[in-house]
């Protein structure tokens, strides 16, 4: 039972990255930057109920607003430009983050030892669960409970005038201009709302994996985060979860079957869903042409005319 | 109401719009004609945003918006349609003019007018663009799935819905029949005598010289003939410009 | 500082810069393939060590320079590979779906070489590894200058081949128009094949180079070298070869000077905030690729 639990768990915390990536993607941005909002939300949630021992709910909050705060400020330069050089500035701000927190250090003395970030060696002690007396089936509870009301705010967005700004601005950046659409808001926006996501999710992760280090937030976290919108399908936030639940339940079932292999296969799985199914499982795929144009130039609607895109 | 003054982009050593002087007064349909190559989308571009000038200035309704953003010109009532159709495809004909409707919606005016007055003003206004576009029985479908012609109408309502003063209409009657380009005819009258001022980059010559007050020929970048359209007709240069001189004509 | 500390600053410098070329073919690598398909290949670093792996076959049958031509022919093999796995049946006006699939496959290979080498770092041979020459104070480390040499004839070669052969005329002609390239009869499957093929080869060298600069081969190179070859298509201008070379250079020089100033794990750091400046200052790269566009 409790390998389910923490199963559901881990496909949890997914969503929400998945979920983060989601917004940033339905405005054509493609980002990498998640696995450093992440890593934000985490450690300075972990802080600060470690550390000076503040209660759970708003240490998430606070770790969840940092996020997004440093989402709205690196995105205002980072957002000028688009495609594959986005792509770099943000792999490259994900990796200055990991590196910081690789190099940072500071402990306080508890009853209890030492407690805080060391450096290379990570962020131990994080004992809020255990501490408190939480089960693992009260963490998984909470952790759904806020993939919920994610999933429920942005559902509500995306139907609100904002969503239309966003799939605006993700269809046609020119036209959307033309049209009044203020693009730096709109991907700011998007980017902040997304990272403020991502850092909730690594203050609850922080919480339930009790130690955590500079490796949990590679790149290849963040390009996890990316898959799950695109293989699910960009125009739906259910095809987000169910890709999390296919792929991590691939992942952690499969470690039965076939072990190690299994990172490997995971690869050649995404290789083959893409050509199978390019625009994601849960099609309607958001004709989002990302501007992955020489010299970021504004993308043509290509995929505009009788008949469109539709499964 | 809108005037461009020695107005110059050059990309590198081309020089597409070179020294141009332009006014578009309040209220009038002016056309702008030329060749191909001779500078008429990027002027629309250098009008509307998409571009900065390299010399010179855009001034609209008095103030100078050379340095300004496409949205904020769009905010200031600036509008355009482009040549080859760009909606939002996968967003439903309503949503492609609500998009567009929202500009007007913004700081304290538009909190008036969304909450104290009713979300309805805004609403109604949509929907009269939306009959007056002949796109009602549509309103649920997505853009993408349009017909050509119908797509080129919800292009032309979707920049009226900015609440634009001045729309800049390029080449809206490119891949058209005849019996669409009267219509079209109609609707850029009726949107003018609705309150609005249109400039209108054209190719098809018949058109222009029907439903425009007055028409400025470009050239290589530059203006070479400004008047009314029988005026503009007998200018030898612009006959030049078109037809090539003596030596190179065909008829 | 003094003067002793101020040699052993150049000689940073210049170990790193005469490594700055792997980073370089990298780097073209990147934007050969960005320029004509318009999209991101981000399996291609691992690709080139994978074929560096792969020419380890080699070893033990010939001498080391025929290792590193095997190496190229090998990168050229696999980039073709990808090409037919990843670009060449998707759907074009799909770019998600395209970077998606690299980023599966550079999953598959990263454990593919992991399972095969059971994660044990392997010996990559070095060609003139003890030779040093030596300029006054400084020493040229001998296997670096041949790396820097063997990257430099590299980029020559594509540069005689881009803009002398026919192939690299349609290579050209279709990565700036894919309807009028194949009106003139050029084939645009074949030529982006071939792109990828070419692209393969400059990797596969790059990823030979890296192993003998560092003595091995690990498959915790390809994320930093993935990492870095992005950092140097961006900063050299997206599309502009000429970029790319020089810009490697610098990457690789300044990840050196900082790792001198600033020590090993905060090199990155520095070398991340390069890149922020040059996004800032001049987004456009260093030679941007001519545009027209504000």
């Amino acid at each position: 039972m409790d390998f389910y639990l923490g199963l559901a768990q881990v496909i949890g915390i997914h969503s929400l990255l998945g979920l983060s990536a989601w917004c940033v993607l339905h405005t054509g941005q493609v980002s990498l930057a998640q696995g450093g909002f992440f890593a934000i939300g985490a450690y300075t949630a972990g802080v600060l109920t470690s550390m000076w021992g503040w209660p759970l709910a708003l240490a998430l909050a606070v770790g969840a607003l940092l996020a997004a705060a440093v989402a709205v400020a690196v995105g205002f330069p980072a957002l000028r430009v688009k495609g594959l050089m986005l792509v770099v500035a943000t792999t490259a701000f994900a990796e200055i983050v990991r590196l910081v927190f690789f190099n940072f250090t500071w402990r306080v003395q508890t009853p209890a030892g030492p407690v805080g970030p060391d450096g290379s060696l990570g962020f131990g002690g994080i004992r809020y669960f255990p501490a408190n007396g939480w089960t693992t089936l009260e963490v998984c509870l909470l952790i759904w409970a806020l993939v919920s009301a994610v999933l429920l705010v942005l559902w509500w967005l995306d139907r609100s005038r904002v969503g239309t700004l966003w799939r605006a601005v993700g269809e046609d950046e020119l036209a959307a201009q033309s049209a009044g659409i203020n693009l730096t808001a709109a991907k700011v926006s998007a980017f902040g709302i997304g990272g403020a996501i991502a850092g909730l999710a690594g203050g609850v992760f922080a919480h339930y994996a009790t130690h955590i280090e500079h490796n949990n937030f590679s790149i290849l976290l963040a390009t996890f985060a990316i898959a799950y919108p695109i293989i699910g399908g960009l125009s739906s936030l259910a095809g987000t979860i169910l890709a999390v639940i296919f792929i991590q339940g691939f992942l952690l079932e499969g470690l039965r079957f076939i072990g190690d292999w299994r990172s490997l296969m995971f690869g050649v799985l995404i290789v083959v869903v893409m050509l199978v199914r390019p625009g994601g499982f849960l099609n309607q795929s958001l004709g989002v042409s990302l501007g992955l144009r020489r010299g970021g130039s504004p993308n043509k609607a290509g995929s505009i005319g009788k008949g469109g895109t539709h499964a | 109401m809108l005037e461009l003054r020695n107005l110059s982009r050059h990309f590198g050593g081309v020089k597409a719009v070179d020294q141009l002087d332009l006014t578009v007064r309040r209220g009038e349909i002016l056309g702008l004609i030329g060749p191909n190559g001779s500078g008429k989308s990027t002027t629309v571009n250098l009008i509307t945003g998409v571009y900065l000038p390299t010399a010179g200035d855009v001034v609209f309704q008095g103030q100078d918006i050379s340095k300004l953003a496409p949205h904020q010109r769009c905010e200031l009532g600036l509008a355009r349609t482009f040549q080859n159709i760009r909606l939002f495809g996968h967003l439903t004909v309503w949503q492609n003019l609500w998009a567009a409707r929202m500009v007007r919606e913004r700081g304290w005016a538009g909190f008036k007018e969304r909450w104290l007055s009713g979300a309805n003003a805004a609403r109604e206004q949509a929907e009269e663009l939306l009959v007056f576009g002949d796109l009602a029985h549509k309103r649920d479908m997505l853009a993408g799935n349009l017909a050509f012609g119908e797509q080129r109408r919800l292009e032309l309502i979707r920049a009226a819905a900015s609440g634009a003063e001045l729309l800049l209409l390029d080449e809206p009657a490119a891949g058209m029949n005849a019996e669409e380009i009267e219509d079209l005819d109609n609707r850029i009258r009726s949107l003018r005598d609705q309150g609005r001022t249109i400039l209108l980059i054209e190719h098809h010559m018949e058109l222009v010289m029907e439903v425009c007050d007055r028409v400025a020929v470009l050239n290589f970048g530059r203006k070479i003939a400004e008047g009314t359209p029988a005026q503009v007709q007998q200018d030898a240069q612009v006959r030049a410009a078109y037809l090539g001189t003596d030596e190179t004509a065909a008829t | 500082m003094d003067l002793m500390d101020f040699i052993d600053l150049t000689q940073s410098l210049i170990d790193g810069v005469l490594f700055g070329t792997t980073y370089s073919l990298i780097g073209i690598g990147f934007t050969l393939i960005f320029g004509v398909m318009h999209k991101i290949n981000l399996s291609y670093a691992a690709a080139s060590i994978g074929a560096a792996y792969l020419s380890l076959i080699l070893v033990s049958l010939v001498p080391a320079p025929i290792v590193y031509l095997g190496a190229a022919l090998l990168g050229g093999l696999l980039g073709w590979m990808v090409y037919l796995i990843c670009f060449r049946y998707l759907p074009l006006n799909n770019p998600l779906a395209a970077l998606m699939s690299t980023v599966g496959m550079l999953l598959a290979i990263e454990e593919l070489i992991s399972h095969m080498t059971m994660g044990m770092p392997q010996n990559y041979p070095a060609l003139f590894a003890s030779t040093n020459i030596e300029i006054g104070q400084f020493f040229l480390r001998g296997d670096l200058i041949f790396v820097f040499v063997l990257g430099c004839a590299a980029m020559v070669g594509l540069t005689l081949l881009l803009k002398r052969t026919r192939l690299g005329l349609a290579t050209r002609a279709v990565a700036q128009q894919p309807v009028a390239a194949q009106l003139c009869g050029m084939g645009v499957n074949a030529t982006n094949a071939n792109t990828f093929i070419i692209a393969g080869f400059l990797g596969g060298t790059a990823g030979a180079m890296a192993g003998a600069a560092i003595g091995v081969l690990s498959p915790l190179m390809t994320l930093p070298l993935t990492v870095k070859g992005l950092v140097v298509t961006v900063i050299g201008g997206l599309g502009s070869i000429p970029g790319a070379i020089v810009a490697g250079l610098i990457v690789g020089g300044a990840e050196n000077l900082f790792q001198f100033l600033r020590g090993v794990s905060e090199r990155d750091i520095y070398v991340m905030l390069m890149l922020f400046a040059f996004l800032v200052f001049r987004p456009g790269g260093l030679f941007a690729a001519p545009g027209g566009r504000d």
